[in-house]
């Protein structure tokens, strides 16, 4: 297989796939809000919006801490940390492959003119 | 990293673009991908040998191989075989390789709760050098059957470049 094994969460890929998801983790990238405060700049209703963020936070994209009477939303890193090392470690494992494979031929070249 | 490498993102569907240009002519830079004796001798990562490598090398042939880890400084790895099992789709000699890359077993076996990936290789003639464009797409049968249903394959496409985005911001 092309290398070590992966931790990506397709889930989480599929709960970002949403243009108003998408949308509300750009937005917490600034800082954690409140539902109100997330609807009011995306100029969306506030029950669809406790509804992208229910689906970001079952996905552990969002989490939220009540604060006295606020519940404030806050980016989690971790999923992202998870595919971006997917990421890396697939073209990391390549790389090397090519790498060796650079080498090899230069090898199998000196072979060729001796 | 060298510097002839280059890494690129595509929004398609969730692949990874790797491009690098070889000190080869095409024709024998193609050979390395075809025939086991070469094969062997570098598809293993650093660290990994690759004692078993046969290759059926046809549109539905199979490329059976195991990686083993020789490094004693790679920890729980060391001594660890991973096999892979590539199923050969497309074949354009000396230009194009395409395949899916299954996780499998010493017997040959798929196994299917592990993702595959969809890899394309072209090679391009480049002044007696070659440049070989690497496509890898990963797929999860029942992830992709699940994105699939939710209609979410064009918002994954349309949403990847502002995904890097925001990973590269939490850094």
């Amino acid at each position: 297989m092309s290398g070590k094994i992966p931790g990506v969460n397709i889930s989480t890929l599929s709960a970002l796939s949403e243009t108003n998801r998408i949308n509300i983790v750009e937005l917490l990238r600034q800082g954690p809000l409140t539902v109100g405060e997330i609807a009011d700049q995306l100029e969306l209703r506030q029950p669809q919006t406790s509804k992208h963020l229910k689906v970001l936070s079952d996905n552990g994209i969002v989490e939220v801490q009540a604060e006295a009477n606020r519940r404030i939303y806050k980016l989690r890193p971790e999923p992202f940390q998870e595919l971006d090392s997917w990421i890396q470690s697939f073209q990391c494992v390549m790389q090397e492959r090519y790498d060796n494979l650079d080498a090899y031929l230069k090898e199998l070249q000196k072979k060729e003119r001796s | 990293m060298s510097s002839n490498s280059m890494v690129s993102r595509v929004e398609n569907d969730c692949v990874l673009i790797l491009e690098r240009v070889f000190d080869a002519p095409r024709d024998f830079l193609f050979k390395m991908f075809k025939e086991p004796e070469h094969l062997k001798r570098w598809w293993g990562p650093k660290g990994w040998e690759v004692p078993v490598c046969t290759v059926d090398f046809r549109p539905g042939g199979v490329w059976h191989y195991c990686m083993k880890c020789v490094d004693p400084n790679q920890g729980q790895f060391f001594g660890m075989e991973s096999w892979g099992k590539g199923i050969y789709k497309e074949i354009i000699e000396p230009e194009k390789i395409s395949y899916t890359d299954y996780f499998s077993d010493a017997e040959g076996n798929l196994n299917d709760s592990m993702p595959s990936t969809e890899m394309t290789l072209e090679f391009i003639d480049f002044n007696g050098k070659t440049k070989l464009i690497n496509r890898a797409e990963y797929v999860s049968a029942e992830a992709l059957k699940t994105v699939m249903d939710m209609g979410m394959l064009q918002g994954i496409t349309e949403t990847w470049d502002r995904l890097d985005e925001i990973i590269q911001s939490l850094k």
